[in-house]
């Protein structure tokens, strides 16, 4: 008993010493340490030269008291066998790294482990060294040992917040009492409440395999009330353990810590399902929010919208290419080649914001293009317009074949869209995030548009009742052409965000046409808000029947067999645009 | 309105005459060596569209309903063949689209299917009640024009999501293949292909003769009558919901059908069959050869398949959507009434440049156009309106 004290007291002087170098590398002020100190080059040289494991650990374990990335780097070359040991005379060992090309005889330029300087033989030339005739440093299972607690205490000290919070929630695993103290010490020096939070856990869970029955019935209360999930598992296991001994105490704290993690895991489930199902849903709403202007609106049902939604994508792949290194097409046998800016990182990743408003542009100048050429012919012949603009998406589709070829396209999305963002273990990945701000985006400027502008007010007018507007000197022709480009100036803009997210092909459009009509049908024809509102809610109930059954192609047929009935009770959608009018 | 009075003088015997040249001389032809075997097998595929093409025409052209789920009609009858075929082929164990997913024995619903009378009754209820139930919900609610098209068109998408599931049991997107022997002779004999392209022609003959009847028979009246003003027919007392089941159920049944002769024929069914194009795709037939019209959708399947079969393939095959999307939007807008309107065209062609000198203020954008404008608009409220 009074040598473990010893022992721990010991252990506790030696860590309060790595305490006080740790504020110290916190506080940025590794220079003055380093003066004070051997290097990590240094420390390790030392360790690589020392003649027994024990004296290599000895030396090793020095480096617990300044826990720097720098010496978890230098463990690693040694682990993998990067460092040589070359004799000198008598015991004399130079631990050096092997650099540049071999030479004829299989040689290696050489530096040294301690300063990085050239090894220089008695004639005070380099020498050069054959991997093959030398040995490189070993380790041993008590040396690895050693190494793996001070890569563990670097990482614990890592001043990246989210590293170090990854470390301490690591070094829960296994609930090894001895890492305790390191992390009660951590504790009590840490600031940031995302760290201590995880520091909590982790004390938590290792206290729950601790000898103490008390501490860990403490324990199990504890995390109950942080709801960890980590800790199911092994509260899971004491809860049998306390079973079997009719251990009463640990059985309540243990049964009352589960039912509360289980309610946490329900609550997340049901965010995440709702999270998903609103992106999902925005998804639906930008793919659908063009078609409720063309088909909605003015009536024609454009098939060719998926095709629309295409022309935007591969116009975000051409201002892509734009701002990279340039772009070479050759369709039908001609060669085009666009040249580049030739930019890189941040300019690069300015890209998307051109694309939006050429997509929005090109997309829009196409349904320009289509309205003047066939559609003005068709508004009194809703099917026949089907019809057309079926046609008219075959070939749209075979053009963007011949000019980008059939095979999906590459168009990068920035880093930070594949991050994601934890609040309360719920998890919002900022993709998702990115859909629904998108969305919203697309929505206001819709909303803006066709209420807060003269030419909103126009397409009103004309789409209430294009004669009565007519008698009022309203050009309806061009207002048409206006709302018709609109509609697919916004397909467009929903194509540069599906680049985003999706794969970019010729047949990408044929995706997300059935769900964009019925996104509108469902909405109700001819009211934005209508469509808004089915969006969301087909997405969250999509999602919520993939979350029960499991299987998303029998959710996806659910959810069309729930439309079909649903337009049993509403007929013409949620919102009906009533009229006295019959046909 | 309808057109039949005035070519119906010449359209009866040549008429026979087709019918006989398909039915008798094609066959005959053939086992004299005249027709290749190559050309007789796709003649029996082009006649299985030609009654798919039928069934849109009632519909579409005599009804005003135009259906994008034909396709799956079409297809349902080829699983329910399929089904069938599957299940005579014979020998140890099961096919592989079953050992595939773990079975080692048949399921019990393809049990009854080795039965040929049994898979027959099978192709024409399973449609006949998928129709009778869609149709049941979509008209009692008076879904039309556009949105039963769309509302078609996400059947068809949702039944195809479901056939492409292995855990159907169907054989997920290989479908069904190999197919050995129907009604004990080998498929893979001419005669017996001959027998299959015979037994296409002759539904097609007798397909064509009872839709000649029913569009001519009081019956055929009402639904011209729905497709033109359905509200009228309404007012003056007729279930228009009630005719229009009755007849979405009728061609989902001919399509069925064409599909279960069109499977042994060319030895594969799989899910791609019903993807939403397909139907469209029939649906360019009707249009091209002229809906509203028996021989016209026939006409149309026929010569867009032909014109298929020489340019899918080689150097063309690149072109081939261009083309048949160019010519749908030609169709579309400049010959409503398809092949079978052209002579009418034709002629009103000629009385529109004689009448020009009298009135040149036509604002349509064709005079054939507003000549027709009362068929065009059919089936369909103004948008301005809606």
């Amino acid at each position: 008993m009074a040598t473990s004290m010893h022992k721990l007291s010991a252990r506790n002087s030696k860590n309060r010493l790595w305490l006080v170098l740790l504020i110290g590398c916190m506080l940025a002020s590794l220079d003055t340490v380093k003066a004070q100190e051997r290097t990590v080059r240094e420390t390790v040289a030392a360790a690589a030269a020392a003649s027994t494991p024990g004296e290599q650990r000895e030396i090793i374990l020095t480096l617990k008291a300044k826990p720097s990335p720098e010496a978890v780097k230098w463990l690693e070359k040694w682990k993998e066998g990067g460092i040589f040991l070359q004799k000198g005379e008598g015991d004399l060992v130079t631990p050096v790294l092997l650099t540049g090309d071999a030479d004829r005889d299989g040689g290696y330029a050489t530096l040294r482990v301690s300063d990085n300087s050239p090894l220089l033989g008695s004639d005070g030339k380099a020498i050069r060294i054959n991997p093959k005739e030398v040995e490189f440093a070993d380790t041993d299972s008590g040396l690895r040992r050693a190494m793996k607690e001070v890569s563990d205490l670097a990482a614990l000290a890592n001043p990246d917040t989210v590293k170090r919070i990854r470390a301490i929630q690591d070094s829960a695993i296994g609930q090894k009492q001895e890492k305790l103290p390191s992390l009660l010490l951590l504790k009590s020096i840490e600031k940031d409440p995302g760290a201590l939070h995880a520091l909590d856990e982790a004390i938590a869970i290792i206290q729950l395999r601790s000898p103490v029955v008390a501490e860990r019935i403490g324990a199990c209360t504890k995390l109950g009330e942080m709801s960890s999930i980590p800790a199911s598992d092994t509260i899971k296991t004491i809860l049998t353990e306390a079973v079997a001994a009719k251990d009463t105490a640990t059985i309540i704290a243990a049964k009352k810590a589960l039912i509360a993690i289980d309610a946490h895991i329900s609550r997340i489930n049901a965010v995440g399902t709702a999270f998903r199902g609103l992106s999902l849903g925005s998804v639906l709403l930008v793919v659908a929010i063009g078609l409720a202007i063309t088909f909605g609106l003015m009536g024609i049902i454009n098939m060719a919208h998926g095709e629309l939604i295409a022309v935007g994508a591969y116009t975000t792949y051409v201002i892509q290419n734009i701002f990279a290194t340039g772009l070479k097409l050759s369709p039908l046998g001609f060669s085009i080649s666009i040249p580049g800016m030739g930019l890189s990182g941040s300019g690069l990743a300015m890209y998307f914001a051109v694309a939006i408003p050429a997509s929005f542009i090109i997309a829009a100048l196409v349904g320009v293009l289509l309205e003047r050429s066939v559609i003005q012919f068709l508004y009194k012949r809703p099917l026949e317009s089907l019809l057309a603009t079926w046609g008219i998406s075959l070939v749209l589709q075979q053009i963007l074949k011949f000019i980008f070829g059939s095979n999906n396209v590459q168009v990068t999305s920035p880093a930070w869209l594949s991050g994601n963002w934890t609040v309360n273990d719920i998890v919002f990945g900022w993709n998702r995030v990115f859909v629904i701000s998108f969305a919203v985006l697309i929505i206001v400027i819709t909303w803006l548009v066709l209420n807060k502008t003269s030419l909103g007010l126009l397409i009103r007018a004309v789409m209430q009742n294009r004669n009565m507007a007519a008698c009022m000197g309203i050009r309806t022709e061009r207002v048409n052409t206006m709302t018709f480009a609109f509609g697919c100036g916004l397909a467009g803009l929903a194509g540069a965000f599906l680049s985003q997210i999706g794969n970019v092909g010729p047949q990408m459009g044929q995706l997300y046409i059935v769900d964009s009509f019925m996104t509108v049908v469902v909405g109700g024809v001819g009211n934005i808000m209508g469509t808004v509102i089915s969006a969301l809610g087909i997405g969250v109930a999509d999602q919520t029947l993939q979350q029960y059954l499991g299987n998303p192609v029998i959710g996806k047929i659910l959810v069309l067999g729930a439309i079909i009935l649903f337009l049993q009770w509403r007929p013409a959608g949620l919102f009906v645009t009533r009229s006295r009018s019959l046909d | 309105m309808s057109n039949q009075p005035i070519t119906s003088r010449v359209q009866l015997p040549s008429l026979i005459l087709s019918a006989v040249f398909l039915v008798i001389l094609m066959p005959l032809l053939n086992s004299f060596g005249l027709i290749s075997d190559f050309t007789l097998g796709n003649w029996g595929k082009y006649l299985c569209y030609g009654i798919l093409a039928i069934s849109i025409d009632l519909l579409w052209g005599y009804t005003g309903l135009l259906c994008l789920g034909q396709a799956l009609f079409f297809t349902l009858g080829g699983y329910m063949m399929g089904m069938h075929l599957m299940r005579v082929i014979g020998g140890a164990g099961v096919p592989t689209f079953l050992s595939m997913v773990g079975r080692t024995e048949w399921p019990s619903f393809f049990g009854p299917f080795s039965s040929f009378p049994f898979a027959i009754a099978m192709v024409i209820l399973v449609p006949g009640l998928i129709a009778a139930i869609f149709g049941y919900l979509a008209f009692r609610s008076r879904i039309k024009g556009v949105y039963f098209s769309i509302l078609t068109q996400a059947l068809t998408y949702g039944a195809a999501l479901l056939f492409f599931r292995n855990e159907l049991l169907m054989g997920g997107n290989n479908g069904f293949t190999d197919f050995r022997t129907l009604l004990g002779f080998s498929l893979r004999e001419m005669s017996t292909k001959r027998g299959l392209y015979i037994a296409t022609a002759v539904l097609l003959v007798a397909v064509v003769a009872a839709c000649k009847w029913l569009t001519n028979s009081r019956f055929g009246l009402i639904q011209r009558a729905i497709r033109d003003s359905e509200n009228r027919v309404l007012f003056s007392g007729y279930a228009t919901a009630n005719f229009k089941l009755f007849i979405f159920v009728i061609s989902a049944i001919i399509a069925s059908l064409a599909g279960a002769l069109f499977v042994p024929q060319v030895g594969i069914i799989n899910p791609s069959e019903m993807e939403t194009g397909k139907s469209l795709e029939a649906v360019v037939w009707v249009a091209l050869g002229g809906r509203g019209t028996i021989v016209g959708p026939i006409a149309g399947a026929i010569s867009v398949n032909v014109l298929k079969s020489w340019a899918s393939s080689g150097a063309t095959a690149d072109f081939w959507p261009l083309m048949l999307g160019g010519a749908f939007v030609l169709v579309v807008l400049f010959m409503p009434k398809g092949i079978m309107g052209i002579p009418e065209q034709l002629q009103g062609l000629l009385k529109g440049i004689g009448r020009k000198k009298e009135n040149t203020k036509d604002l349509s954008p064709s005079p054939i156009l507003s000549d027709e404008s009362d068929l065009l608009s059919s089936g369909s409220t103004p948008t301005g309106e809606s």
